[in-house]
């Protein structure tokens, strides 16, 4: 069971089932916890590879235990998201922390992934659970639905789920070059149904300032 | 509509009809409601849109009318953008506390970094004062600061970290603790740098009839280039930009270079 205790520090209580977290993530616990470093993101050797292979790697410790656990990062906003059988995308530097049912993986996410930063690649959370995702800044969950398509910055993007297709629209022009492009040079549109993540920031992208 | 509702104890899910027209989503994020408007804003702040918004450098020959009427800062602001269409539209900047302020028939100075975004029914000018720049008429505007804005009444002497703006009164004054800098002790200070120090004996004095605008924290917002100011004699702080650090980087811009000249034929 997962709750927020301010908008920074998520308790979790257990009852001898598992958690997975960000290693080191861990600030306090009330009870019995074994911690156990997970390699490869807790995915078996196939994900390990694959893990390594596509950059997005992740550290990741299986807490397991009766009683509370805290966590929190760099007090980093927290932000509880709950999955009912649909899939996540979120970046794996965000990820703080899944429910042991919630299987993860990573995807290929092409060019939105590089206009981000973040490499070619981002993680995936499916199944039936709660999961924290963390932002800097509380995020802003926006409805993406057929009659309203959504334009984000790729530096505030932090995740999303649903039915949705990704496209990138890039703002270049040959005023870019001049140095009077109009800022906001690469963009992900999103259409279909479902939610994204943003936060109030932008990571530094590739062209940000184009 | 959609599937994806609010779970049950989850996030609250905007759409654009929930999200507030020209309000805040939360203390960090603003959204502008555009409706065939346009709306100046600093480069990199939007965040998110619904909706069809085009964003143009202030250079975009087709805003040139627009850039003469409100934009006084003058050719060299590239910083600066516009956004123009119909739609809402998300600003955020680094996380800080953003909020906007409606000035009636005003006047308002503020630090570069803090400005986010204004409407075009109000101008905006370069202050005499380096690093800040001044917004006339009437209409909304945006702002970050760290942590929340507190607003004070003159007579008042305020940390020059903390300050965000000054509204409808006169610029400040410096202020030094006269206590500090004389005396035997005093002279020490002055000429060893040794010696206690409080880290307050300099403000800013604000006095008259108007509104001070402080943040509450003293970490200070990176500035952004306002423009050079014309080398005469007379001009405070002639000759060099305005708003040091900040993003202007690389050579400063000779008079004849293609980034003047472009600027120039509206390119």
């Amino acid at each position: 069971m997962f709750r927020l205790q301010g908008s920074r520090v998520l308790a979790v209580d257990m009852t001898g089932d598992a958690v997975k977290a960000k290693n080191g993530s861990m600030v306090a616990y009330d009870g019995q916890m074994s911690f156990k470093r997970l390699t490869g993101g807790g995915e078996g050797l196939r994900g390990m590879v694959t893990r390594r292979l596509t950059g997005e790697q992740m550290t990741v410790m299986e807490v397991r235990g009766q009683g509370t656990c805290w966590f929190a990062d760099r007090a980093s906003e927290i932000n509880l998201v709950r999955l009912s059988g649909e899939k996540l995308y979120v970046e794996s530097s965000n990820l703080l922390v899944t429910e042991a049912g919630l299987r993860t993986g990573t995807t290929f996410t092409g060019l939105r992934g590089a206009s981000q930063g973040n490499g070619l690649f981002t993680t995936t959370v499916e199944g039936h659970g709660q999961v924290a995702v963390m932002s800097d800044g509380p995020a802003v969950v926006l409805r993406v639905s057929p009659q309203y398509p959504l334009v984000v910055d790729p530096g505030a993007y932090i995740a999303h789920q649903g039915n949705v297709r990704q496209s990138f629209q890039s703002g270049v022009t040959f005023r870019t070059f001049l140095g009077e492009g109009g800022g906001e040079a690469f963009q992900i549109r999103f259409e279909g149904d479902g939610l994204v993540y943003v936060q109030p920031s932008e990571r530094n992208t590739i062209a940000g300032d184009l | 509509m959609s599937a994806y509702g609010t779970p049950g104890a989850g996030p609250v899910v905007h759409d654009p009809t929930t999200l507030p027209a020209d309000d805040n989503v939360n203390p960090y994020t603003f959204c502008v409601d555009l409706k065939g408007s346009q709306w100046f804003l600093q480069k990199g702040k939007m965040i998110a849109y619904y909706g069809a918004i085009e964003f143009n450098g202030i250079g975009h020959g087709r805003l040139d009318r627009l850039v003469r009427t409100v934009f006084h800062s003058p050719l060299h602001a590239s910083d600066w953008v516009v956004a123009e269409g119909s739609g809402r539209m998300l600003l955020a900047d680094r996380a800080f506390d953003v909020n906007s302020f409606d000035l009636d028939d005003g006047n308002l100075t503020i630090r570069s970094g803090n400005l986010l975004a204004f409407q075009p029914t109000l101008a905006l000018k370069q202050s005499i004062v380096p690093g800040f720049l001044t917004l006339l008429g009437t209409g909304k505007f945006v702002a970050a600061s760290n942590g929340p804005v507190v607003f004070m009444e003159p007579p008042i002497r305020v940390d020059p970290q903390a300050l965000v703006g000054w509204a409808d009164c006169p610029s400040p004054c410096h202020h030094y603790d006269h206590g500090y800098l004389t005396g035997v002790w005093g002279g020490l200070r002055a000429m060893t740098g040794l010696g206690p120090v409080s880290g307050e004996e300099h403000q800013f004095e604000f006095v008259g009839a108007g509104t001070v605008l402080l943040q509450s924290s003293e970490a200070l917002m990176a500035e952004q280039a306002a423009g050079v100011l014309p080398d005469e004699p007379g001009v405070p702080g002639a000759g060099r930009v305005s708003g040091t650090g900040g993003q202007q980087t690389g050579a400063p811009s000779l008079p004849g270079q293609l980034g003047g000249l472009q600027r120039r034929f509206g390119l």
